[in-house]
């Protein structure tokens, strides 16, 4: 059996509680030696909690001759600086998604990875998922036929509230509830389909990080022309899920860890829909967390030499596509009162 | 100049109310957060949006330094309600704060409300299911309390709220859209209700305005509007192609019976006790399993007669429901067709010179677009996306 593989957690916050530590608790091809955690009182509840012994830093730095793999779950804007200590330490990192917080500073880390041949992993678990998995092959073998037109979204009042409260800072983010929200798609959209030929955006963001946005895409160079819409909520709950319209019907994808099928409706008959699912053995063993398959194939990819499933250039491209819509950015319709004949008073 | 806090700014009326603010920008406005989740709305103004937990006096005291007025929004856990108001006029006295605005709710007068409610001055007497009502009571006489003590204070009282973004009217939406809602068309059912911008128009009169004697104050939008309005108000969102069923009274008052929360029972607590699922659960603990298989391998040594005629004793016979051919309703928004009376607003209009600024089918108008505009019903892809629904 080989060694385990030495890993640090850097970020004691909410991801870390609730999804990277329990998936390295639970996978046996890791070993979790540190928490690295400016705030040690944080890290420490974080430990007690598990029931584990880990040494607690407040700096990657100081455990960097320690550790095969850091899985870096920090604020946005702090990804650049903790990963580019690691790589050039030749430390292997799994970065949360986005890679970093500006396309400039994402192409510094796929840079440093490079350099060092290090593996640069990020963290779009959504990829793991079995229906998506299921779907990606589907999609290739034109199982569906061809995509003509696709819609995704996903919006809850509330939800994500993490310890550090960096998702109210625009420069903390790089963005708001599309890159909180919606780049798991765009990542899943640009794996599917390429990179689009056009892309529009139109969001609430005055200042700040948007609150709701709508972005477009079209791919018109492809053989199969195609448009699609992105709609994101952090104001309106919005049933999440993904509909892809092809020449042959509706594909329906659930936007949950645990789906592993997708709905297909027919046009040619309109009151059926077959539920599409992998025959056989499943992918994952049952009751693996979408993070856990991620740390595995993480630490597969460190050990076997090979690229992980999101690798830093997928994830550079992400942060291409979100710079470019943000670029794009037109300003929503907030004030919906301002056309009301009716009012009264002033 | 004025320093106000928004206590509770993430929430629906505070943050309809820092927008406001804001934007008149004659004032210093102090938006107060309890956690960064529900708080998108206002940080996409780029604006600083400080956390504070309401039972942390210390955290409460330092928030409010050097405020003129504050205005409490803030909802929350039982906890938060009352022990987190309590820190909150403790702040507000060791400040001096001018003025104290204090959200209250119609739930005060009991759900339905007595026929003299029409008034602030009937008596209230909370008996909501949910015991919200009885809480917001609590804190009303909180308030009037701190009030007597010196802390200037209004307690402005709304019904449902209405208008772009509203909680209530979405729920009405969801309920129609899925045919869960069955409108008691006698022309007698009136729908209380005040747009949030009304609202906030309400609050920010109340900032100075008025005696601030602690006394509670209906604010609605002054308009005899009733359920069929509503419904026909959202009709341009609601996509229905078939007429929304229609119920009697008395109808809905059986359906009323049939939903209420069981009383405790002993007897009906033995039966969920020896119920399978019960029993299946208890079986994964080992200890439990082998209670379990004792008592089982004691009452077949009584005989499968008396052992079948113990477990009908407590058990009862199997119960098969009536299938339910007809709509399943969401009774939670159908009941409150039945609350009947209309508050008025006199009160608000007298003290404060209120005058809502925005119409009923203005507000109604405002909710659709935004609704409209936050479902992509106008991206061209609502074919899609309503699949999701």
């Amino acid at each position: 059996m080989p060694k385990p593989f030495r890993l640090a957690l850097v970020g004691a916050g909410m991801v870390t509680q609730s999804s990277h530590l329990p998936a390295a608790l639970a996978s046996d091809k890791v070993q979790v030696v540190a928490l690295v955690e400016p705030m040690r009182q944080r890290a420490e509840e974080l430990a007690r909690w598990y029931g584990i012994a880990p040494v607690i830093v407040p700096q990657v730095q100081d455990v960097l001759g320690d550790i095969d793999g850091a899985v870096i779950a920090t604020p946005n804007d702090t990804h650049m600086r903790i990963a580019l200590t690691c790589l050039q330490a030749g430390v292997a990192t799994l970065i949360e998604k986005p890679l970093a917080s500006t396309y400039a500073e994402g192409e510094a880390i796929v840079r440093a990875g490079q350099a060092s041949g290090t593996v640069v992993a990020v963290g779009y678990m959504v990829r793991f998922r079995e229906n998506i998995l299921l779907l990606d092959d589907l999609l290739k073998a034109g199982y569906f036929g061809m995509v003509r037109r696709f819609a995704h979204q996903a919006g809850t009042i509330g939800g994500w509230t993490p310890m550090s409260s960096y998702n109210l800072s625009r420069k903390a983010t790089g963005g708001g509830v599309l890159v909180v929200t919606g780049t798991h798609f765009l990542d899943c959209m640009l794996h599917f389909w390429g990179y689009p030929d056009d892309v529009a955006l139109a969001d609430d963001a005055q200042g700040g990080p948007e609150a709701n946005c709508v972005a477009t895409f079209r791919y018109t160079s492809t053989a199969t022309p195609c448009e699609g819409v992105a709609l994101y909520s952090k104001t309106t709950e919005l049933p999440r899920g993904l509909i892809i319209e092809t020449d042959r019907g509706i594909v329906q994808v659930a936007d949950t860890d645990e789906a592993d099928n997708l709905v297909f409706r027919p046009h040619t008959h309109a009151q059926v829909e077959h539920v599409v699912r992998r025959r056989g053995t499943p992918p994952y063993p049952q009751g693996m967390s979408v993070f856990q398959r991620q740390l595995d194939d993480f630490v597969d990819a460190c050990q076997q030499g090979r690229s992980p499933m999101v690798d830093g250039r997928q994830g550079l491209m992400s942060l291409r596509l979100l710079e470019e819509l943000y670029t794009r950015r037109k300003a929503l319709n907030t004030d919906w009162y301002s056309q009301m004949p009716a009012k009264v008073a002033s | 100049m004025r320093r106000i806090a928004i206590v509770g700014a993430s929430g629906f009326v505070g943050s309809t109310l820092v927008e406001r603010l804001l934007a008149q920008g004659q004032d210093e406005v102090l938006p107060l957060i309890h956690s960064s989740g529900n708080a998108m709305r206002l940080a996409r103004l780029g604006i600083d949006l400080p956390a504070v937990d309401l039972l942390a006096q210390d955290e409460i005291d330092a928030a409010l330094q050097g405020c003129t007025h504050v205005v409490n929004c803030a909802l929350g856990s039982a906890d938060v309600i009352v022990k987190g108001l309590q820190n909150l006029l403790s702040a507000c006295r060791k400040h001096k704060v001018k003025r104290f605005i204090h959200l209250s709710s119609v739930l005060v007068y009991g759900d339905p409300p007595p026929p003299d409610s029409v008034h602030e001055d009937a008596r209230p007497f909370p008996n909501d299911p949910y015991g919200y009502g009885r809480l917001k009571l609590q804190q009303d006489r909180m308030v009037q309390q701190a009030c007597r003590a010196g802390l200037p204070s209004v307690i402005l009282c709304p019904p449902n709220i209405s208008g772009s973004y509203s909680p209530f009217l979405v729920r009405v939406l969801d309920a129609l859209r899925a045919g869960a809602f069955g409108l008691v068309d006698d022309r007698k059912s009136p729908c209380n209700l005040v747009d949030v911008s009304n609202l906030a128009h309400a609050i920010e009169l109340a900032l100075d305005r008025g005696t601030a004697n602690g006394q509670r104050m209906f604010v609605t939008d002054d308009e005899e509007t009733t359920w069929r309005d509503v419904i026909e108000g959202l009709a341009p969102v609601a996509e229905r192609t078939d007429p929304v069923p229609v119920i009697t009274r008395e109808e809905l008052l059986s359906l009323r019976t049939a939903h209420s929360t069981p009383s405790v029972s002993v007897m009906q607590s033995l039966k969920h006790l020896v119920s399978r699922d019960v029993r299946l659960a208890l079986r994964q603990d080992p200890l439990w399993a082998k209670v379990e298989q004792a008592l089982g391998q004691s009452m077949t040594r009584l005989g499968k007669v008396v052992e079948e005629r113990l477990r009908l004793a407590i058990a009862g016979p199997p119960s098969v429901p009536k299938v339910n051919r007809g709509p399943q309703y969401n009774m939670h928004v159908c009941l409150q067709q039945l609350r009947g009376v209309r508050h008025a607003c006199d009160l608000a209009k007298h003290e404060l010179g209120y005058k809502p600024l925005y119409t009923f089918a203005a507000s109604m108008r405002a909710f659709c677009a935004w609704y409209r505009s936050q479902h992509g019903m106008d991206t061209g892809s609502w074919d899609l996306l309503k699949q999701l629904y």
